[in-house]
């Protein structure tokens, strides 16, 4: 069978994250902007922003009845709302989504961003949904966040309950900012099983094996489209599956449809996903739509020595034409 | 999962949303993208005892399509066949479209309420209509033509942006020609043609003009609902109270039975408790449709 | 299709735990289905890990395989029961053309017998409260036939978090509402109390596996049920008839006009939902000349559940969206059915990926229609 394609271990310099301005460019703004606390205060950073007009509105976490939830702030007396810790999962980046008209219409957003988040923020970027100097940036430094938001209190991070995806990674001080808050954190534990072993063993398991797996697992779709709600990069103003000229995508939920759906939202985010794991967390049938996700990054790292990163001037294979393109067939 | 038909016995008698099966008999292009269907119930039983109100509407079904809804556009006073008129904007009507006379489509209905014309004897009756927004009336219209002599005046503003979107072209005529009938036919500025001998201007605009009396008399406003936002108000000038000033609200519907939830519109249900309403109660209604 | 309910309180019956298997051996050897809660697969990481962090597996209402009993005890499947009744999706009817010829083909009634033994009494109740909707002058018969066709066995709840809010919405966590009967663990086993003729008639059909329940056993069950009652009661209280009005006096108060901005519009609410009901119905070609036209779940919270074939969307926001699944639960159904579109079962909030939370949003609610100024203001508008 084919071999694991572990990204981590091949350590993917060439493409991964941003060598390139951004990442050299990023901490002289914070002295210019003349944030109060360098160092890294959350609250601190939020509360000039909207003293100063950076932003109208910052998008972060807050405690609610049910653990950590998004928050908007609108007012600098209210930014002591604001936290982050380990129960901090969400991709709010997804708030950036220009298809979100009642967050827009709260004004020119600052938003709290991880290592991961900012890679949809870079990928929202390159594909042009959103321009740099609409949004101000907070990064926080991440250690690591559990999969689950909904708890009183922040827990320590385990291989059982940390998230799979924070193993390895390549992100945990994102450098795609305005601001940088927190303090430099230990990596988070390896998952007792990472994607990638996941991801090794269904491959290596016979077609038929694999076939039943995934018809199984797609039997469960309730076809709610919560996935792709909270994607952060599913961008698409009509969605193919609410297309009925043609219908491409049965609508039912019924195996047929079920697979042409999941299959079709896998392969449209193939070189885009950031793999955040915000389609696994919101799906109600917990479907493991990260091993699609994780699989279908492992083939574009091979195909075209890509990885989604956070610097939103490397193109993505999707959306990018060269004339020296080794395919002959596109030129 | 890909048929219908397991080994136990199918249903004994349909469900609701089962359509009746018609032929269509006749259609006529009305515009460049809108059409009219003659249509007759396969079943002779249906095509006696069928029966609705002017105002209901029906679900109109172009199998391996989908469902449709609209109005039905012909009165209930010529049985024997219904009539119903649409625009080509999406996959059901595009597939209505394609339909021959001869071929098969389903129907279901009628559904909804209806305009209360057994309450307008001896009462003037004014309609305005907007684009395709004749159908309804024309429903109505027809209903009360065929009953003249149990209402007043018979005035008709209709209007569309151009000459070449007025509907139900032979019937404007021929109600320009009737005595009994004070047809008024208008484009929208631009939209004439050099040999055109109506008028031009807005509905709403015309209908100020026209300023058809409101003493005894009722409203039929259908239309864009920029038509019918500013129809309502020059009406009120004339005088017509909201409770005789009559609409049809168009919302996106599934089932038409009141069961899928889709055509809310604040504490109303519009399959069940419209699509006709009156200014009174439209005034009532959250702005959601 | 209300439930006939029997007048004469039945004496209680117990179903002593060695007794369970036997019953649904019993009912597969009869040909009837057994629904009930199992175990789910917890297959995606986020699912396990969220398992391992709540210390609890996630359930599921499956159709039970041969040998395998139904849990009958504390926890909350993701899903409701509705499907069941209300699949995700349903073949309404095939057709076949030919030609200018169709020929309609009809599915088969849902006839089956099916039990579901040891629902969530918040998921039973909820078909009582659908039913009124599914009858509204027009009978949906797949729902009544399945409905019709499955006696319903609630299993009295121990509440299960701060999430559950049954008692806010007149249920408690003890209703056999929709249900043909009640179960209430106790020590060794369940006292049984069966409310309707259906419910009576599966008892007396397995007479040899209930026994009568003993005084105490009765009484452990009553103090069980009078705790969780006290304790769902702690989570929130409203007055649902204010609520109610306010609402429909309220539409563009900035208390409901802005719910929804969290909101990521995917629905996984209302598919969750015991009582959310609306849908979609299509059509599916499958080869030439013949399809299935089907019905599916559907919800309010997608823009493409209003929009017009124009293009224009009446409700084109999430802050508009979110009202109207507050609006319908709790203003326009109760106006319009007599009762609340909600049985407090908090899947809702429990799978809100962005923290929607209806305890709260109701909490607010219910402070904002007890203020003064807010019942002038419902007696003077609220009658719409």
């Amino acid at each position: 069978m084919t071999e694991p394609h572990d990204l981590t271990t091949e350590a993917p310099e060439a493409t991964t994250g941003a060598p390139g301005a951004a990442r050299e460019a990023a901490p002289d703004r914070y002295p210019e902007t003349g944030a109060p606390d360098e160092t890294g205060d959350l609250h601190g950073v939020a509360r000039h922003v909207l003293a100063k007009g950076e932003a109208d509105v910052v998008i972060g976490w807050e405690e609610g009845r049910r653990g950590v939830r998004p928050a908007f702030v609108t007012t600098p007396d209210d930014v002591e709302r604001l936290v982050f810790d380990t129960r901090c999962v969400h991709n709010l980046a997804t708030y950036l989504n220009p298809r979100r008209r009642q967050v827009a219409a709260l004004g020119r957003p600052a938003v709290v961003i991880k290592g991961c988040d900012a890679k949809a923020v870079a990928g929202l970027l390159r594909e042009a949904q959103l321009s740099r100097d609409q949004v101000v940036l907070i990064g926080v430094r991440c250690g690591g966040v559990l999969e689950v938001a909904e708890l009183d209190e922040p827990a320590d991070l385990t291989p059982e309950t940390v998230s799979p995806r924070c193993y390895r990674c390549d992100n945990r001080e994102p450098h795609l900012v305005d601001y940088l808050v927190g303090d430099p954190q230990a990596e988070p534990p390896r998952p007792p099983k990472t994607v990638d072993e996941r991801v090794a063993e269904l491959e290596d398991a016979p077609v038929a094996e694999r076939w039943h797996f995934w018809v199984e697992e797609f039997s469960r779709c309730v076809r709610c489209y919560a996935c792709r709600e909270v994607c952060p990069l599913c961008i698409c103003e009509r969605c193919v599956a609410d297309k009925s000229v043609p219908q491409w995508i049965d609508a039912a939920s019924h195996p047929r449809g079920n697979l042409s759906w999941n299959l079709t939202r896998a392969l449209h985010l193939a070189g885009r996903c950031v793999e955040c794991g915000e389609c696994e967390r919101a799906c109600p049938s917990g479907l493991p739509l990260m091993l699609l996700n994780r699989k279908l990054a492992q083939a574009v790292r091979q195909r075209f020595d890509y990885v989604a990163g956070d610097d939103p001037e490397v193109p993505a294979p999707v959306g990018d034409y060269r004339l020296d393109d080794a395919e002959e067939f596109i030129r | 999962m890909s048929t219908p038909v397991t080994g136990r016995e199918p249903r004994p008698t349909p469900t609701i949303y089962e359509p009746s099966l018609m032929t269509v008999v006749d259609l006529v292009d009305e515009t460049v993208d809108t059409r009219t269907l003659r249509l007759e119930f396969n079943d002779e039983g249906l095509r006696e005892s069928f029966a609705f109100r002017a105002g209901q509407f029906g679900e109109y079904s172009a199998f391996g399509a989908g469902e449709c809804t609209f109005c039905i556009a012909s009165p209930p006073t010529r049985a024997g066949a219904l009539e119903c008129t649409f625009k080509t904007v999406g996959k059901v009507t595009a597939a209505l479209r394609e339909l021959n006379v001869g071929d098969t489509m389903g129907f279901r209905g009628p559904y909804g309420n209806w305009f209360p014309v057994d309450d307008w004897h001896g009462k003037n009756v004014l309609f305005v209509a907007g684009g395709i927004g004749l159908a309804p009336v024309r429903c109505v219209i027809w209903n009360v033509l065929d009953r003249r002599d149990e209402f007043g005046d018979v005035t008709i503003v209709y209007g569309a942006r151009s000459v070449d979107d007025l509907v139900y072209k032979r019937e404007l005529e021929e109600w320009a020609g009737r005595a009994d009938v004070n047809m008024v036919t208008t484009v929208d500025p631009g939209g004439e043609t050099p040999d055109w001998d109506g008028r031009v201007g807005f509905v709403p605009t015309v209908l100020g003009e026209v300023a058809p009396s409101a003493k005894d008399a009722v409203a039929v406003v259908c239309g864009p609902p920029i038509m019918i936002k500013f129809s309502f108000p020059v009406l009120a000038d004339l005088g017509f109270a909201d409770d005789d000033v009559f609409t049809t609200l168009e919302m996106r519907m599934k089932c038409g039975v009141g069961k899928c939830g889709r055509c809310n519109i604040g504490p109303y249900y519009v399959c069940k408790d419209g699509p006709v309403f009156s200014a009174t109660q439209l005034k009532t209604l959250p702005p959601e449709y | 299709m209300s439930q006939e309910r029997q007048t004469d309180a039945a004496p209680a019956l117990f179903l002593a735990e060695g007794e369970l298997a036997a019953l649904v051996d019993e009912l597969a050897a009869a040909d009837v289905e057994v629904i009930g809660i199992v175990e789910a697969a917890a297959a995606s990481p986020a699912a396990a890990a969220a398992d391992v962090l709540h210390g609890r597996p996630a359930l599921e209402y499956r159709v039970l395989p041969p040998g395998v009993t139904p849990l009958l005890g504390p926890g909350m499947p993701r899903l409701s029961l509705k499907g069941f009744f209300l699949p995700q999706t349903e073949a309404l009817f095939g057709w076949r053309q030919h030609g200018a010829d169709v020929g309609i083909e009809r599915s088969a009634a849902a006839t089956r017998p099916r039990v579901a033994l040891g629902v969530k009494p918040c998921d039973a109740a909820a078909l009582e409260i659908v039913d009124h909707v599914m009858n509204w002058d027009y009978a949906d018969d797949p729902w009544n036939e399945r409905r019709a066709a499955t006696t319903v066995f609630s299993l009295a709840c121990p509440v299960e978090d701060s999430s559950c809010f049954c008692a806010a919405v007149g249920l408690a966590p003890d209703t056999a509402r929709g249900a043909d009967g009640l179960l209430t663990p106790v020590t060794g086993g369940w006292v049984v109390e069966p409310t309707t003729e259906k419910g009576a008639a599966f008892v007396a059909a397995h007479a040899e596996r209930f026994g009568p329940a003993a005084p105490a056993l009765v009484a452990e069950g009553a103090e069980r049920r009078r705790t969780a009652a006290e304790r769902v009661r702690a989570n929130l209280e409203i007055d649902a008839d204010s609520v109610r009005d306010w609402i429909a006096g309220h539409f563009d108060d900035p208390e409901l006009a802005a719910l929804g901005v969290r909101c990521h519009g995917c629905g996984a609410c209302a598919f969750v939902c015991p009582t959310c009901h609306c849908f979609d119905i299509v059509d599916e070609t499958e080869g030439v000349g013949r399809g299935t036209r089907r019905r599916l779940w559907d919800t309010c919270q997608t823009g493409k559940f209003t929009v017009h074939a124009s293009g224009h969307n009446p409700r084109d926001d999430q802050n508009a969206r979110f009202r109207q699944r507050v609006n319908h639960k709790f203003s326009i159904y109760p106006l319009r059915f007599g009762e609340v579109l909600c049985t407090g079962c908090g899947r809702c909030s429990r799978e809100c990926h962005a923290g929607q939370d209806l305890v709260e949003i109701l909490g607010a609610i219910d402070v904002a229609a007890r203020r003064p100024e807010a019942a002038v203001a419902a007696a003077d508008g609220g009658e719409a």
